[in-house]
């Protein structure tokens, strides 16, 4: 068999431009993989030191014994046998399934639904300013907005609330009832990341031939057969990337419910993201952390394969 | 240029940023970073560099300038030590203030000197963070004779854990009412005596209050709902508490416990008197007259010195049984074992805690002084509203807050099921109940890790951050 080096070797002989060889590959080949990996190294690097060591390191910690302050102990199985009986575990992971579900679907639905709305022919500051209005929270930091729709959905003194009785409704306990606030998270997730998902949407759109669309209309195809036959099949690869990747992202959220409930009240809106801080950082217990959040892991792999595997199913790649 | 050349140049500086990156923070004595996060102008204050100085860093909660004179004196004092005050926040209360303070020491940062209230005391000594001060105290015959006759026995012994001085005392607070004594005029009402009654309480709320559901809504009363502090301000006036006296057990199943939480819960959802806390600005409420009484400390003066809100006075907390007794607790610095300067920092607390601190901690309108001479003077007798002396007198009937050496896990344990009473989500038998269950285990827990740390550093020699920790 030959070689892709020994391919490239022979097109550099023809060229006139190899020399002296060194396992095959010529010194120009070796210069050009030594600048690429140059290049990336920084990349590489940061790589290694932030993500791939310390989940090494997260995967020993959950046979430790760890409080940060005295070296790790070994503790065997005993932070995988915690896992059993801690009942604020499923208590929080029946929270992020519910954020997952209803914030997956929102974002997908009212992402795919502007996409449409912007991607039509209108002036073009209006498009700008539109596309500009819906990223824009995006582009802002969580935690700050997430401290300003605290405010906003205060019971007493919120403005939502304030708004509600002008119209003469009952104010509502936006983050203090156990129901309200989980909705109240998965909103404002919503309201933070659907215009990402426009985004998405909107290059899937863009990428669907409009001749499609002509040949439709010839025949005499209305706007909601056109959406049904044409759009929506041909928007299911980006559909499926947007799915896959919003899956990951609420099963992550953190700093949304932080900032707005805290959690609370009780444990009604605690995040897996949020119990695992809690019991690495103020029970100071590194290895159940640990052991928490190879669970989380688990769960990630396993729905992202699942994903993987019914994209045959529903994705339409041609 | 050719391609090549390009390439190589755009290497070598992206290497060049990434090496620059890597050497932009110092660690140890001589570092002038801040507190990780802080801004450098708003929190740390600091003197200026002097060539030889040990650099002494030290950490408190409290607002920089508090120590800025306190810093000036240092300087006249002890000029072989550069000493710098960073602050930390205690946003989130005192669990979350030891657990910055932790995360901060696990992380590599200096720290010499540390000030914490009773309640992050003993995680912080379990954790061998704290040294003991005594051989400090013993050499020190100025310090001995402060600690001994200028402060008050009980704020001494509240900085102590297993029989060792392990803070100087700096400050305490106790919880007492505020009311606005305008409103309470425009009703008609008298001000509450000092041994006023929890029905003598619901009755004026019920009077005061004004609650429709509108923006002009006027609420009698608003409390903490949370935080161990707060709660037990009404706890220890029904001669109870939520942990046993011994600290040891969960002591939520005392009838009084949740006599005391449906008490406070029908003054939300069946009187309508008082707010749920969550959410709650009562600071600003109470300023903009829609609050009538608070329960607060000292601090609280400050608040409405900086609002110009004068029409207001101070009461002990209502009573309901027992003894009448007021929650306490007590801050003060100490040294961190992980110091490599002791000595240095030794001097350091000496100035922290020194009558000029003090003073300036008391005109700034913060926590009432440990310093008995200092809570004598006109500074602190003068600052506040009329009643302002039930502060200090009330230290002979104090009863400490409990803290145990976990405190950063139960309180927020009873936070959260506090919550659910407020809220309505659960009845407060079933909210104690599921509270004993949880508090229970974790106080279980703590005295099996007591055990097991007692007979782990019997039989090993223990390397840790905290370098000159020794095992007792």
């Amino acid at each position: 068999m030959i070689r892709r080096s020994q391919v490239r070797a022979r097109q550099l002989d023809a060229m006139g431009v190899r020399k002296l060889s060194l396992f095959g590959v010529g010194r120009a080949r070796a210069q050009e993989w030594g600048s690429a990996y140059v290049l990336i190294a920084p990349a590489i690097a940061a790589l290694a030191i932030f993500l791939v060591i310390p989940i090494l390191a997260s995967f020993a910690l959950v046979f430790a014994h760890y409080d940060l302050l005295t070296p790790p102990r070994w503790a065997g199985l005993e932070n995988l046998q915690q896992l059993l009986g801690d009942r604020r575990l499923r208590t929080v992971y029946w929270n992020s399934l519910q954020i997952v579900v209803g914030a997956t679907f929102l974002n997908q639905v009212l992402g795919l639904l502007l996409a449409m709305g912007v991607n039509r022919a209108m002036p073009a500051f209006l498009r700008y300013l539109l596309r500009t209005a819906l990223f824009f929270p995006v582009l802002t930091t969580t935690a700050s907005l997430a401290l300003v729709w605290r405010f906003i959905l205060s019971q007493d003194r919120g403005v939502l609330n304030y708004i509600l009785q002008q119209l003469g409704l009952a104010p509502l306990p936006w983050l203090t009832d156990p129901h309200l606030a989980l909705v109240s998270v998965i909103l404002y997730d919503v309201w933070k990341s659907c215009g990402y998902l426009m985004v998405l949407y909107l290059a899937g759109l863009q990428g669907i031939p409009d001749e499609l669309y002509e040949a439709a209309k010839v025949d005499g195809a209305n706007r909601l057969q056109l959406v049904r036959h044409i759009t929506l099949p041909l928007i299911t690869p980006t559909a499926f990337f947007a799915t896959v990747i919003s899956i990951i992202g609420a099963f992550q959220i953190f700093d949304n419910a932080f900032v707005l409930t805290g959690g609370g009240p009780g444990d009604a809106t605690r995040t897996i993201a949020m119990y695992i801080y809690e019991v690495a950082f103020k029970r100071y217990d590194m290895g159940y952390a640990s052991a928490v959040a190879l669970t989380l892991f688990g769960v990630l792999v396993l729905l992202t394969l699942l994903q993987f595997r019914l994209s045959r199913h529903w994705v339409h790649y041609d | 240029m050719s391609r090549r050349q390009m390439l190589r140049l755009a290497a070598g500086a992206a290497a060049s940023l990434a090496l620059a990156a890597c050497g932009g923070r110092q660690m140890g004595p001589g570092s002038a970073q801040g507190t990780p996060g802080a801004s450098p102008t708003q929190a740390v204050v600091e003197q200026p560099p002097k060539e030889g100085a040990i650099t002494i860093i030290a950490t408190s909660q409290m607002p920089i300038n508090t120590w800025k004179t306190a810093l000036k004196e240092a300087q006249e004092r002890y000029p072989d030590i550069r000493l710098k005050v960073t602050q930390t926040s205690i946003q989130g209360g005192w669990s979350a203030y030891a657990d910055k303070i932790i995360t901060q020491i696990a992380g590599g940062e200096q720290l010499d000197v540390i000030m914490i209230a009773i309640e992050g005391l003993a995680l912080l000594s379990s954790k061998r963070v704290l040294r003991p001060l005594d051989e400090f105290i013993q050499a020190d015959s100025e310090a001995y004779d402060t600690l001994h006759n200028d402060i008050h026995k009980t704020l001494r012994e509240m900085m102590q854990y297993e029989g060792k001085q392990m803070e100087f005392p700096f400050s305490w607070n106790n919880m007492v009412i505020y009311y606005n004594t305008k409103i309470f005029q425009e009703e008609g009402l008298k001000p509450p005596s000092p041994d006023w009654t929890w029905n003598d309480f619901l009755g004026v709320c019920k009077q005061v209050a004004n609650v429709r559901g509108t923006a002009k809504d006027r609420y009698a009363y608003s409390f903490w709902g949370a935080g161990m502090f707060g709660m037990c301000a009404w706890y220890f006036n029904n001669d109870t508490s939520p942990l046993t006296d011994d600290w040891q057990d969960s002591n939520m199943l005392d009838p009084k416990v949740a006599e005391t939480l449906q008490f406070l819960v029908d003054l939300i959802r069946k009187h309508r008197v008082a707010p749920n806390p969550a959410g709650w600005d009562e600071n600003a409420q109470f300023h903009a007259g829609h609050l009538v009484m608070r329960t607060c400390g000292r601090w609280c003066i400050g608040a409405s010195l900086a609002e110009k809100f004068t029409s207001y006075d101070l009461q002990y907390q209502p009573h309901k049984a027992g003894p009448y007794k007021t929650v306490v607790g007590t801050d003060g610095w100490g040294i961190a074992t992980m110091s490599q300067h002791p000595n240095e920092a030794w001097k350091a607390v000496k100035v922290l805690s020194g009558k000029t601190a003090s003073r300036a901690m008391v005109e700034l309108g913060g926590n009432i002084p440990a310093l008995r001479s200092v809570a004598e003077e006109p500074a602190f007798r003068e600052y506040g509203p009329e009643n302002t002396e039930i502060f200090y007198e009330s230290l002979d009937y104090a009863r400490t807050v409990p803290s145990p050496p976990n405190f950063n896990i139960i309180e927020p344990i009873l936070d959260r099921h506090y919550s659910t009473i407020w809220n309505g989500q659960k009845t407060v038998q079933e909210a104690v109940k599921l509270a004993h269950q949880e508090l229970q285990a974790e106080m279980d827990k703590l005295k099996e890790e007591s055990r097991s740390s007692r007979v782990f550093a019997a039989s090993t020699t223990r390397t840790c951050p905290c370098q000159e920790a020794r095992v007792q």
